[in-house]
């Protein structure tokens, strides 16, 4: 930092100005630091929990034992707390599920589903991938010896299947390779046409200019003096090399034309670098995500009791009370110092809290998303044998089924499950109404479409709408910009005794990091409250 | 790349072309499809077939008086969507809007008359909901 800038920040100067002249100097990085040390909070996500000891038996009850739930009692049990947690299943983790044989699910308004899927096959239909950046989660997977494998969050050689479209790319599988390959080509070319006429001459300083033509012609495979983009071997071939002569050095494949592309809309599924949260490296728990709740388990004492459905959070200036209908409909009562609670707002707006108006408000401030999600078990994993697609996404435009993905793990096994869908909001709701069995013969007869061995395939199917499923009425919580200006910060600072946590309080939501570092937070609240009194 | 995030974004940026395209593939006749039949399609999975609701989760909408009442707030709520109800604004069109509106309101001892498609027509000129694009975000 110059001495000017040091100089100019202990003095009376605002935040703004201090910021912009470090933006000034240093670029965003150093204004990104500098907002940090100013305490705007923009520096990167917790990556381990806080450090706490000398809970000295205070009683904290902690509502819910998804992943919030359970780093807020494997945290406080370690820093010398009581800690009772209260979940309304039979087992922990939240929405973070694996189903695999005999997983059970009965959607509100629902029939039961029981998954029959071979053993050592699941589907993750909550949360289901990490990104590296996530290290709260990955403190615990490392901390727990949870294994980790990678989740193909991108495939070159998959398929998009647009059928909105026009014209011969259009409402049939065309391989990412080829759009990527083919559609980066023509515009660098046609960028690198402009330079090279000096249309953008006044954008470059000296020598700038054969340094962006330099790099068009390395971004788009351009080849020549006129920078042509004529394929490339990356949209892969229409015979790939080879030993020999034959296929020797195989048949270079010809690329689709402009318009082709442009009218298929299949270049909708690209970007010049994924977004934050999809970036890879991204990881899933070999064996299935409910490994990460399962790693809590083990480390946590006999603290948490099972169908604890609660009815009632009550609470006076010096003690709190909760009441929840166990497994065999017995209304029991627990007292502690402070609750925690992480039930979902769309569940907890429902359930008897003594909170200001202010706080019921803001609790009812989110609306939570309709999401549903069907793994498929498939007899032979076609998508491997036939089309060379070894994980990750399979585009559609079809907005009742999203995506479909292939699994990341089992390569080259006999079986495999496939996600059939991951579809949100009114698409989640149509697709829902069906039956379990309308739900599989509509995911495949949509698969088959794009690979003509998928619905034959099928052997049978788990769904599950969200936004159906007790205890938790939704995918994750969503935030209106109003909402996050007016309820989310209410519910960030606890009413009396009572604190919340959960994904649904940070702005990673929908994710398990959400649930990890929101917990975190609210648990170091805690501590600090108890050593403070 | 993520696909569904970036399909996702696509579809909220580009809500407007996009929604034209995809009320295009529906068959003809689901613009003119009775109201009962668009309920069952994209209400029945929360509100149940016969309205009922169930208790704590999803409201009723049999003998449900914010329905019943005037047309431009339940309007709102199927346009915006409204806590774990999604909005309903690039799925369905005035008339399918109009005319599952207009079924709620007459159903299952319901008395309420019907919703014309210009009313919502109306009411979608009103602010937007901010939750669309938030829904469509993959994890």
């Amino acid at each position: 930092m110059s001495p000017e800038i040091s100089a100019a920040a202990s003095s009376a100067m605002s935040r703004r100005l201090f910021l912009e002249k470090l933006s000034s100097v240093g670029g965003t990085a150093l204004v990104l630091a500098g907002m940090s040390a100013l305490g705007f909070g923009i520096e990167s996500a917790m990556a381990a929990p806080p450090q706490l000891s000398g809970g000295g038996g205070k009683r904290i009850l902690i509502l819910g034992a998804g992943v919030a739930g359970l780093t807020a009692a494997y945290e406080l049990s370690n820093a010398g707390y009581q800690v009772v947690v209260l979940e309304a299943r039979t087992f922990a983790g939240g929405r973070s599920q694996s189903a695999r044989k005999g997983f059970q699910l009965k959607e509100l308004g629902g029939e039961l589903q029981t998954c029959t899927f071979d053993e050592g096959l699941y589907i993750n239909h909550g949360p289901w991938r990490l990104p590296y950046h996530h290290q709260s989660v990955l403190y615990y997977t490392k901390k727990f010896g949870v294994p980790l494998e990678v989740f193909v969050n991108d495939n070159d050689h998959s398929f998009i299947n647009f059928t909105k479209g026009s014209g011969p790319l259009a409402s049939k599988p065309v391989r990412k390779q080829e759009v990527a390959a083919d559609i980066r080509g023509y515009a660098t070319e046609m960028l690198a046409k402009c330079v090279q006429q000096g249309a953008l001459d006044q954008q470059f300083g000296a020598g700038d200019k054969e340094m962006f033509l330099a790099y068009l012609k390395r971004e788009g495979y351009l080849e020549g003096k006129d920078m042509k983009y004529l394929g490339t071997d990356g949209r892969g071939y229409d015979e790939n090399p080879g030993a020999g002569v034959d296929p020797g050095p195989g048949k270079a494949s010809t690329p689709h034309s402009l318009a082709d592309i442009l009218h298929s809309n299949t270049w909708r599924t690209l970007g010049s670098v994924a977004n934050f949260e999809q970036q890879r490296t991204m990881f899933q728990p070999v064996g299935g995500m409910d490994r990460i709740p399962a790693g809590f388990v083990r480390n946590l004492g006999p603290v948490i009791r099972y169908s604890a459905k609660v009815e009632k959070i009550s609470q006076d200036p010096g003690k709190v009370e909760v009441a929840y209908v166990d497994g065999k409909g017995q209304r029991t009562t627990v007292t502690g110092d402070y609750v925690l609670c992480t039930i979902p707002l769309s569940v907890l707006r429902n359930i008897d809290i003594a909170v200001s108006d202010r706080f019921k408000k803001a609790i009812g401030g989110a609306s939570y998303a309709p999401v549903g999600k069907i793994g498929l078990q498939m007899k032979r994993r076609f998508w491997e044998e036939d089309h060379q697609i070894y994980g990750g996404h399979i585009y559609t435009d079809d907005p009742d089924i999203g995506s479909m993905t292939v699994p990341s793990t089992g390569f080259q096994g006999q079986k495999g499950v496939v996600l059939g869908y991951y579809n949100f909001g009114g698409n989640a709701a149509k697709v829902s109404a069906m039956t379990p069995a309308q739900r599989m013969a509509f995911a495949a007869a949509a698969g088959s479409k794009v690979m003509p061995a998928y619905g034959e395939s099928v052997e049978n199917a788990f769904s599950v709408g969200w936004h159906r499923v007790e205890h938790n009425l939704g995918g994750w919580a969503q935030w209106s910009d109003e909402g996050r200006r007016d309820d989310y910060p209410v519910l960030t600072e606890p009413d009396g005794r009572i604190y919340l946590a959960g994904e649904h309080l940070s702005y990673l939501g929908g994710w398990q990091a959400g649930g990890v570092e929101s917990a975190w937070q609210q648990i170091a609240k805690i501590h600090k409250r108890v050593h403070a009194a | 790349m993520s696909g569904e995030t970036i399909v996702s974004r696509i579809l909220s940026v580009a809500g407007a072309v996009l929604s034209a395209a995809l009320v295009l593939p529906a068959p003809a006749s689901a613009a003119a499809a009775p109201g009962a039949r668009l309920f069952a399609d994209n209400c029945a999975a929360c509100h149940q077939p016969e309205g009922q609701g169930i208790a704590g989760a999803f409201p009723a909408l049999a003998a449900n008086s914010f329905v019943q009442g005037p047309a431009e707030a339940p309007l709102t709520v199927l346009l915006n969507g409204r806590g774990g109800m999604p909005t309903f604004r690039n799925d369905l069109s005035d008339e399918q809007i109009a005319g599952v509106l207009s079924y709620v309101r007459s159903a299952w001892g319901n008395k309420a008359g019907p919703v014309e498609p210009a009313a919502v027509a109306a009411a979608r000129g009103v602010a937007q909901s901010e939750n669309a694009a938030a829904a469509l975000q993959a994890h």
